[in-house]
Order: C-alpha cells, then sequence, then structure tokens
C-alpha cells in the first residue's frame, strides 16, 4: 500500500507498477455485513467499512464516501433509500425554478449528511495513513448535481432553455466548491469530481455547461496544493478531449471505453488515469474472466500515469 | 417483470376491428426498452430512466417502458437482442436511438412518433410535443417500470 505511488499516478508521472483504488462504495457494507443505507448513515461503519476494505484489497487509495447524493440532499432533494445501493434522489427543487426561486443556499458543513461525512473521516483517516493508503474525496459533479436539482429536463434546458441551465449549473458548481472545500479540510489527500452523466451529452454542450462550472472546485483542490481527478462514466469517447483539457490532474473512466484509446489521450495532455476493469462483464457476471481482464488492463495501462481500477 | 401501463392480451384472444379483448390501445403502445447498469447506482441511467418517466400524461398513456439492467441474465439477454453497443441506451420500438446520449424531450417525442403503429398515435404524439415533462408522477412511474426493483444478479 503507498499513498505517494498513487499520488504520482494521478498527476501522471511515472511509476515503478501501477498502484490501484478500489470504488468500493457501498460494497464496504457487504464486506463488513452491514446494509447500505446503515452504513451510509453511520460514521463508526462508514469509516470501519472502509478501512476494513482498505485492507483487505491492500488499496493504495480509497474513497470516504461513493455516494453521489450527499451534495443534493443536503441542498433539498429528497433521498429514496436501499439496503443494497446507493440512496437515489427522487424530487427535484428546480423541475420548475430557479435556485434561487427555489430558495436554495449553498451548503455548510453542518447540512444534510455532512456531519456523517465529517465524523466518518475523523475516524478513518488515521488508521488509512497508518496503512499508507490515501483517503479519496469524490464530488458529485456539475451536470450530475444540476440533473438531481433540476432532474432529466436540464438535458433539454441546455438547448432550449441555456440561461435557466446556466443558473442551476452556477449554482451547482458553487455547491462543488464548497464540498471540495468541505473535503480538504476532512483531510482528504485526493479530491475527484464525479460527474457520470457528463458523458451523455456532446462535447460543445460539456464545454458550455461542465467546464465552467468545474473550475471553482478544482481552484479549491489545487490550492490546497492537493491532487484532482475527473472520474466520468459511460460512452464519454465525444467529450474526452473536453475532460483532458478541464485542468485536473487526471481523470478515470468505466469499462465502456477502450484502455489504449485512453491511454493515449492522457499521454498526449500529460495526465493521469484509470478505471477500465470490467466491473459488470467481469466482476459482476462473470462472463470474461477477471484475471484475464486485469492482465489486458495492466499491459494497456503500463506504469506511465495508470491506476488500475475498476470501470 | 412489471411494465407500466401494460397488461398483455391473451394469445387466445379473439382479434375484432383491431380490437384484442379489451386492450386495443395497450396493443399499439410504444414501446421503450432502456438498456441500463443500474439506474439507481448509475445516475445516467437514472436519467435515461426518468426521460420516460417524466413524460406527461397524455404520453404516458401511449407508451410502455422497461428497464433492462445488465447486471442480471435477462437484461444481458435484451443488450445481446437489440444490439445494444453501449450503456445506457433507449431503444424504441425496437431501434436503438439514444446510445449513450439523454434525449432532449423533443426528440423523444419525435422518435417515437416516427415509429407509432398508426398515424393517430403519431398524432397524439406530436400533440404533446409543446407539453415538456412531468415530474409529478415520477416516483410512482419509475415504481411501475420496476426501476431499481430488478438490478439484483439474481433478479
Amino acid at each position: 500500500m503507498s499513498k505517494q505511488l498513487l499520488i504520482d499516478a494521478y498527476r501522471g508521472k511515472r511509476t515503478d507498477s501501477a498502484p490501484w483504488v478500489p470504488y468500493s462504495g457501498v460494497h464496504c457494507a457487504f464486506l463488513i455485513n452491514e446494509k447500505a443505507d446503515d452504513f451510509l448513515k453511520s460514521p463508526e461503519l462508514l469509516a470501519k467499512g472502509v478501512v476494513h476494505t482498505a485492507k483487505q484489497y491492500k488499496a493504495d487509495g480509497i474513497p470516504l464516501l461513493f455516494d453521489l447524493s450527499v451534495e443534493a440532499s443536503s441542498v433539498g432533494c429528497e433521498l429514496k433509500w436501499w439496503e443494497d445501493n446507493v440512496p437515489s434522489v427522487s424530487t427535484h427543487p428546480c423541475s420548475d425554478k430557479t435556485p434561487e426561486q427555489a430558495g436554495l443556499t449553498i451548503p455548510t458543513k453542518d447540512s444534510g449528511r455532512w456531519p456523517t461525512v465529517y465524523e466518518a473521516a475523523k475516524i478513518a483517516k488515521p488508521q488509512l495513513d497508518e496503512l499508507d493508503c490515501a483517503m479519496m474525496g469524490l464530488i458529485c459533479g456539475p451536470l450530475t448535481l444540476a440533473s438531481h436539482l433540476a432532474g432529466v429536463r436540464i438535458f433539454t434546458d441546455v438547448y432550449k432553455h441555456p440561461d435557466f441551465a446556466q443558473e442551476v449549473l452556477t449554482y451547482a458548481g458553487q455547491v462543488c466548491e464548497a464540498a471540495a472545500k468541505f473535503y480538504v479540510e476532512m483531510g482528504c489527500d485526493i479530491i475527484a469530481i464525479v460527474d457520470p452523466v457528463a458523458s451523455q451529452i456532446r462535447d460543445t454542450t460539456f464545454h458550455e455547461f461542465v467546464t465552467p462550472h468545474c473550475q471553482p472546485a478544482i481552484k479549491v483542490i489545487h490550492d490546497a496544493d492537493l491532487t484532482s481527478s475527473f472520474f466520468i462514466c459511460g460512452d464519454c469517447t465525444r467529450v474526452m478531449d473536453e475532460v483532458c483539457k478541464l485542468g485536473t490532474h487526471g481523470f478515470a473512466i468505466d469499462e465502456q471505453l477502450n484502455m489504449n484509446f485512453i491511454r493515449d489521450k492522457a499521454r498526449e495532455y500529460g495526465l493521469g488515469f484509470g478505471g477500465n476493469l470490467k466491473l459488470t462483464l467481469s466482476l459482476s457476471l462473470g462472463l470474461i474472466s477477471p484475471r484475464e481482464d486485469a492482465i489486458v488492463s495492466l499491459a494497456a495501462g503500463g506504469s506511465h500515469g495508470y491506476t488500475f481500477a475498476p470501470g | 417483470m412489471q411494465e407500466a401501463g401494460l397488461k398483455r392480451p391473451s394469445q387466445d384472444t379473439p382479434k375484432k376491428n383491431n380490437f384484442i379483448g379489451d386492450w386495443h390501445v395497450a396493443d399499439e403502445k410504444i414501446q421503450v426498452d432502456v438498456l441500463t447498469l443500474d439506474s439507481v447506482q448509475c445516475a445516467a441511467c437514472g436519467y435515461m430512466m426518468e426521460s420516460m418517466a417524466a413524460m406527461p400524461d397524455e404520453v404516458q398513456s401511449l407508451i410502455v417502458y422497461k428497464e433492462w439492467s445488465v447486471k442480471n441474465k435477462t437484461g444481458v439477454g435484451k443488450f445481446m437482442e437489440l444490439k445494444g453497443k453501449v450503456l445506457p441506451s433507449i431503444a424504441i420500438e425496437g431501434d436503438i436511438v439514444f446510445p449513450s446520449i439523454i434525449p432532449q424531450y423533443e426528440e423523444l417525442i419525435d422518435e417515437m412518433a416516427k415509429r407509432a403503429k398508426t398515424p393517430e398515435l403519431a398524432a397524439k404524439l406530436k400533440a404533446a410535443r409543446d407539453k415538456g415533462f412531468q415530474f409529478d408522477k415520477v416516483t410512482e412511474n419509475l415504481a411501475n417500470a420496476g426501476s431499481g426493483q430488478n438490478t439484483r444478479v439474481d433478479s
């Protein structure tokens, strides 16, 4: 386990071997025989699960929390909880009004579930440090947060009502900035903006509606001299150049992209990159050998800015 | 798996004047299949599903839609059958129309209208083009479509 190895890879540097990050999320709850909703609501269980998982998987880094509803629930979105999954956002306060009209304010560390996250970090951080494992803070990205706030209409509004979309996204960017500050305060070593729905739009839309609203959070991370990344899911081929131009130290993608393509993009822009293990086809369904999949990923990723991780 | 607003007529039910039992309209409904990883876990998948669940009442009565998660073998089978390439994707009447792109409201209406089985159905869909998304029944519609209910490996 090596925190520095991971930070070097995330920053696009050469490493002796590829570091490894399990994006364990509520799998941590499974490993400690707890229900996902109980795990996410208890700082003690959160910390216990994360530390246990880091030890079991000999991780070089691990997310403190992988739950993209924290920011949304801290500003008024209601959640549906699941025993074996992350909560889903069930109401959208900006479905018919702007954030200002809805009376939304920027969350503080006392808002919503943030006190639970702070407390979990306080318990987990020293134990992860002892393991030489990086603690990672994951922020819900601006477009995903805007979707939580306004619902699916945001994907129409970016074309039909761009002023409304910009208002929602500007607010979302400010919430991301606040979340970045929280994770800095908690002592995270790496902070990533996680914007899975940003793969579902055109590159020009990404440039206009995602790129600017990531900048406040990226500035917070870099001003604290921490390492930044941008996680995106799905087939993000059409927006990859925009992802590379965001200004983060690196990015991570999922199993749907070709690792050789991603490696070459990362090298072209001098960035760290990771992900791509076949979470569904291999680890979940067993349609592909996990061992062979891992070997293919390691061979393609190499040891120049690459982090071995699920997609 | 329950399908929103759909009750299939019995194969034995006599067909008269385009009526099959009582289910004339149901038979003409537009079939939409949403291929996902998991609409709870994956935000993009969730908003693909919501693009259907937030269709206004006028449209809800004209469509049936269902989530197919590749976390189980039935979902993988549907993914193969529809020749899916990426997740999430929306298929309308068996055509993959929105692969890894969350559609705009009007795009969805237009693509469904193109594939309507009758001119009357196409006209009804086009008439809803200016309505826009409706969010007050999203939770109920998602539940009816089995969203998040069939995303386990053993489901």
